[in-house]
């Protein structure tokens, strides 16, 4: 933890690629969603944000998105202010969202075509999204019908898909196992670890307490804001994570060691 | 990338089946205006033309050029059968004798009043009408319909500038809706030939500046709808409130205007011009008689030179009277004219305020069917009359009819067998419809409303989108 803090403050910037230095969240009614939040995703890494709703997971992911700008502190990708140069630091997040809502009109494929040109990737072939498909557990039959037919669990896999392809170093995924069986909930872990292995700096919020510890290098339990709880999963070692999470949760207890 | 969005626009609205569902219909409209036209224009050709024949008919065994019955008519125009205007309102007959007023009879509906009930099928109608829904209809939801999907959360998770979004929606979502609506007006352009239409040069140019005004009236509502639709976070309360907006701007705000304007200027009535004129009329007849009382020739004097004398008087009283008739009927068509002028200024300036007002001027315009068409045609019918009366000065020997009485007198014992006129011999009426430049001119201040109403509500929508909160 001090470790990661080390990097957030000091010269370890550079190594970190997602970084929330002191990130703190006010909205107009005054509601302050985000409190002091500092932590780092160096590549190679699956930081796993634990809590409730309104806990202020997503306030998180929309602050490196700069989908909203932030009261204070910086949210940093890859060295890259988001507020400061919002569209240069979305070329490097991949983001896949709780409900996947893709234009339902079109093909998964036209879908994956059209995403993947926004993000930057204009060269891929029919086969590379068919492969890209393939990867995330869409079987061939799905990939030339219109999204309107697909369950929610097929969308959030031709999301994954859509990150996939646009191979930025950062993720962001916005719980993104909520829609998913539990065949495709391994599959998508075995997929999380095969992008980790490529390298991507991977940031999650979700309520899976089995998958986060299952997955995650760093797991951090926020509360009302605050981030109430970070350890990586060797710290963790031997510990009962959803005790401590129901600990956290109930008792409010702030500040992480 | 912004290839990538127009092109996304195209194959989402065109691969819709909102979107073959309402093409579909407006097609068929569209269509079906063309050839509703076209039938129109052959309708009123042939009409036009027995009018014309019954005309000459009536002349057949007319042995006095005095006793002529002579009708001139408004020829049909290609362009104004497709956007008719008040060219079946206004009458399309006007006797003329080469003295008096002239009166404008026999509008279409008039003589068949079941097609002034729910009026015609044309171009103005379709594209104010059916084009602004089919914008509304695809625009609505352009940008609140993409944030409750989640679909402009992710567009937006990649870089992508807001300014190069807004302007690839508006602008793909124009090319999806206009493009398609091209091809139906195509074949209602290729229809008006085939249906032997004659269309000239001058027809075809008006014919575009139409289609013109058309797309320009859509680009409105279309920018309009991105625009509420940036307003709104809901889609059911961007379509409602578009409803409301197009209600007003369709069908409340031209029509009030014109009644806001008829209440705040008065126009002197037709019958109070005729009452007036009435007055006058009888006076001049009072005086008149009193003159023809007076008239003694000595005694001595020859009956041929009497007779004479006395047709001399006669057409002098008939020139003085008309004379002081027109005179009065013309300060007052001046003053209604006026009072008219600035009432339909009012009218219209108001009226300017809805695009449905401004792009049914602007088509009306170009088709000749404004309001200017009948002071166009009685213009034209004015200027016939001169040389008819010049014609008939000379067949009758500088009598005219219209000025009241006309005595012919024959000696007795006159044999000869009178000679029957020829109506081939008549002036012919050419009713020349204002060209492409001049209904353009006419027509320029609605082009420019279009055009500023695009700018408005394109900057709208830009502006508000800019400050759109994508989550």
């Amino acid at each position: 933890m001090n470790e990661t803090l080390s990097q957030i403050d000091g010269s370890g910037r550079q190594e970190s690629m997602l970084v929330a230095a002191h990130l703190s969240k006010r909205y107009e009614d005054g509601v302050l969603a985000l409190d002091d939040l500092s932590l780092a995703v160096a590549p190679g890494e699956i930081y796993a944000m634990l809590g409730g709703n309104g806990a202020g997971k997503t306030t998180t992911i929309n602050l490196f998105l700069n989908f909203i700008d932030p009261t204070s502190g910086q949210a940093i990708v890859d060295g890259i202010v988001t507020h400061e140069e919002p569209l240069t630091a979305r070329q490097k997040i991949a983001y896949v969202s709780e409900n996947v809502m893709l234009y339902t009109n079109f093909t998964a494929l036209q879908n994956l075509d059209y995403f993947a040109r926004l993000g930057g990737q204009n060269d891929y072939s029919k086969e590379e999204y068919r492969t890209a498909l393939l990867r995330v557990g869409l079987q061939e039959e799905a990939h030339g019908k219109r999204l309107r037919d697909f369950s929610k669990g097929m969308r959030q896999k031709c999301g994954i898909a859509i990150a996939i392809l646009k191979d930025a170093p950062a993720i962001l995924l916005d719980e993104p196992t909520s829609g998913l069986d539990p065949k495709a909930g391994l599959e998508f872990i075995s997929l999380l670890d095969d992008l980790r292995s490529e390298g991507k700096a991977i940031l999650m919020s979700t309520h899976d307490i089995f998958r986060a510890k299952q997955i995650a290098n760093t797991i951090g339990i926020m509360n009302e804001g605050k981030l109430v709880m970070q350890k990586t999963t060797e710290e963790l070692r031997g510990e009962n994570l959803e005790e401590l999470y129901v600990n956290y949760m109930v008792s409010g207890m702030a500040v992480a060691s | 990338m912004f290839k990538t969005l127009i092109e996304k626009e195209l194959k989402e609205i065109i691969g819709s089946t909102r979107f073959a569902v309402t093409f579909g219909v407006c097609a068929c409209l569209i269509v079906l205006a063309f050839y509703v036209g076209a039938r129109n224009y052959q309708i009123s050709q042939t009409r036009y033309e027995a009018a014309i024949a019954e005309n000459f008919r009536q002349m057949e065994g007319i042995t006095e050029w005095l006793n002529v019955n002579h009708h001139i008519y408004l020829p049909p125009n290609p362009v104004s059968s497709l956007v008719t205007g008040i060219s079946n309102d206004i009458g399309r007959n006007i006797q003329v004798q080469g003295l008096g007023e002239l009166r404008a009879e026999d509008s279409r509906f008039n003589n068949d009043p079941l097609f002034a009930v729910f009026r015609f099928l044309d171009l103005d109608f379709i594209f104010q009408i059916i084009l602004s829904l089919f914008a509304i209809l695809f625009a609505y939801n352009a940008i609140c319909g993409e944030k409750e999907q989640g679909t402009l959360r992710l567009t937006f998770a990649n870089g992508i500038p807001k300014d190069k979004y807004i302007l690839g929606k508006i602008s793909g979502s124009f090319l999806a809706l206009a493009l398609p609506l091209l091809i139906p007006i195509l074949i209602g352009c290729l229809l008006l030939p085939i249906m032997g239409i004659p269309m000239s040069s001058q027809d075809w140019g008006k014919l575009a500046l139409v289609i013109l005004a058309g797309y320009l009236y859509f680009g409105i509502f279309l920018s309009l709808s991105v625009w509420v639709s940036g307003l709104t976070h809901r889609s059911s309360n961007a379509f409602l409130l578009l409803l409301v907006i197009w209600i007003f701007s369709v069908l409340i705000l031209p029509r009030s205007a014109v009644l806001i304007a008829g209440r705040a200027v008065d126009v002197i009535s037709v019958d109070e011009i005729s009452a007036q004129k009435s007055v006058l009329n009888a006076q001049i007849w009072r005086e008149d008689r009193d003159k023809m009382n007076e008239f003694k020739p000595s005694e001595d004097t020859e009956i041929d030179q009497i007779m004479q004398d006395f047709q001399k008087m006669m057409q002098d009283l008939s020139a003085e009277r008309d004379q002081r008739m027109r005179e009065l009927g013309g300060r007052l068509a001046e003053q209604r004219r006026n009072e008219q002028s600035v009432q339909e200024r009012l009218a219209f300036s108001l009226a300017r305020l809805s695009p449905s007002a401004a792009f049914s001027l602007a088509v009306m315009n170009l088709a000749g069917t404004s309001i200017d068409l009948k002071q166009h045609f009685l213009d034209a019918a004015s200027a016939y009359q001169q040389s008819y009366a010049s014609f008939m000065r000379e067949k009758t020997g500088g009598t005219l009819k219209g000025g009241g009485m006309v005595m012919v007198f024959r000696r007795d014992g006159d044999d000869v067998t009178p000679k029957e006129i020829d109506p081939q011999e008549i002036p012919v009426f050419q009713y020349q419809p204002p060209s492409v430049a001049t209904v353009f001119n006419a027509s320029f201040l609605d082009f420019g409303l279009l055009a500023l109403f695009n700018i408005l509500f394109f900057a709208g929508a830009y502006t508000t989108f800019l400050r759109y909160d994508v989550r």
